[in-house]
């Protein structure tokens, strides 16, 4: 009984002391949910982006096999294609939803609205999370030039292959233009001094978050230069830089460089092995 | 704080240790379910578009 009826030792000690061990836990505790935090960012996001994206795939799949046509009017946050990167595995694969705010990119790459459809002249441009949320495009930076992006609709595959770096752009016409995969690659410059409508146009760069002209239907250039007729048909992809950044964009610019219809049960395992799988 | 709480747990250890662990998970829980994703949006750390 004695024992029990002893005060706990904490109430012995001084006021002090308890002021210090509370602002001790919390402070350790304060830590552990940061940690939680990051925990969450890298991972558990992960897990409920691929439950939504995987949704976002059997309700797209279910249209394209009704024959019902997105196509034209796009609806906010529904899905209407899928990319694939087969440099990254043929294995990758994401369903693209029209829009670019966070709901939709939480559930995989969004079309930026009011640019150009997959195919179509102008510049076909998505953003996609790089760290966390699928992190579709967590490896963009690996992109090489004439490396495939695959971008299939209801009734095409487009096949985009990235345009040249800028530290290859002198050297092009030697060197990489004569590479199988790179058949249809050009620098798209012309003589003119500037390079021509699309002398700022690089297979990769990085810019401020209010850059805009990336996704302009001709890279950063008045879109009234050139009209829609001679414009070429461009992809972008747009994601955060540095890793773990918001501070910049990394952004990469492909090229359209075939269009295949498909065919009755054409999958996209048939269309890696009609380019090469590369 | 954890020895305050700890102190108003009722029943022996044993039971008391089950109670914590019930209440550690929920509070873990609620954070990932219901705090981050409300406080993730207000973070500069995803942003990926250009605007």
């Amino acid at each position: 009984m004695a024992v029990l009826d002893a005060p706990p030792p904490e109430r012995s000690r001084g006021g002090f002391a308890r002021i210090a061990r509370t602002t001790g836990e919390v402070l350790i505790t304060v830590g552990l949910v940061v940690l939680l935090f990051v925990v969450y960012e890298l991972y558990v996001t992960d897990l409920f982006s691929a439950r939504k994206q995987a949704s976002a795939t059997a309700a797209l799949d279910d249209n394209w096999a009704q024959g019902r046509t997105l196509h034209g009017d796009l609806i906010d946050g529904e899905a209407f294609a899928k990319m694939y990167v087969p440099s990254f595995g043929a294995d990758y694969r994401f369903t693209i939803q029209e829009g670019t705010d966070a709901g939709a990119l939480e559930v995989g790459p969004g079309h930026y609205k009011g640019t150009a459809l997959p195919g179509e002249p102008g510049n076909f441009s998505v953003a996609g999370h790089r760290v966390g949320k699928g992190a579709p495009f967590n490896d963009l930076d690996l992109l090489s030039s004439c490396d495939a992006i695959v971008v299939e609709t209801q009734r095409d595959f487009f096949v985009y292959r990235v345009l040249p770096h800028p530290d290859e752009l002198a050297t092009w016409n030697d060197t990489k233009a004569a590479r199988p995969q790179c058949a249809g690659v050009g620098t798209l410059r012309t003589d003119a001094p500037d390079g021509g409508p699309y002398g700022e146009t690089y297979g990769r760069e990085i810019v401020t978050p209010d850059g805009v002209g990336v996704i302009a239907p001709v890279p950063h250039r008045d879109p009234a230069a050139l009209p829609v007729s001679q414009q070429v048909a461009l992809l972008t992809l747009t994601t955060c830089h540095p890793r773990f950044s918001d501070r910049q964009r990394l952004i990469v610019h492909a090229v359209l460089t075939n269009q295949y219809p498909k065919t009755p049960g054409a999958t996209y395992e048939q269309l890696l092995q009609a380019i090469g799988g590369v | 704080m954890y020895g305050w709480i700890w102190r108003r747990l009722p029943g022996p250890a044993g039971v008391k240790a089950a109670t914590a662990l019930v209440l550690v998970l929920g509070v873990i829980a609620l954070l990932l379910f219901v705090v981050f994703p409300w406080v993730e949006p207000m973070l500069p750390f995803n942003r990926v578009s250009v605007d």
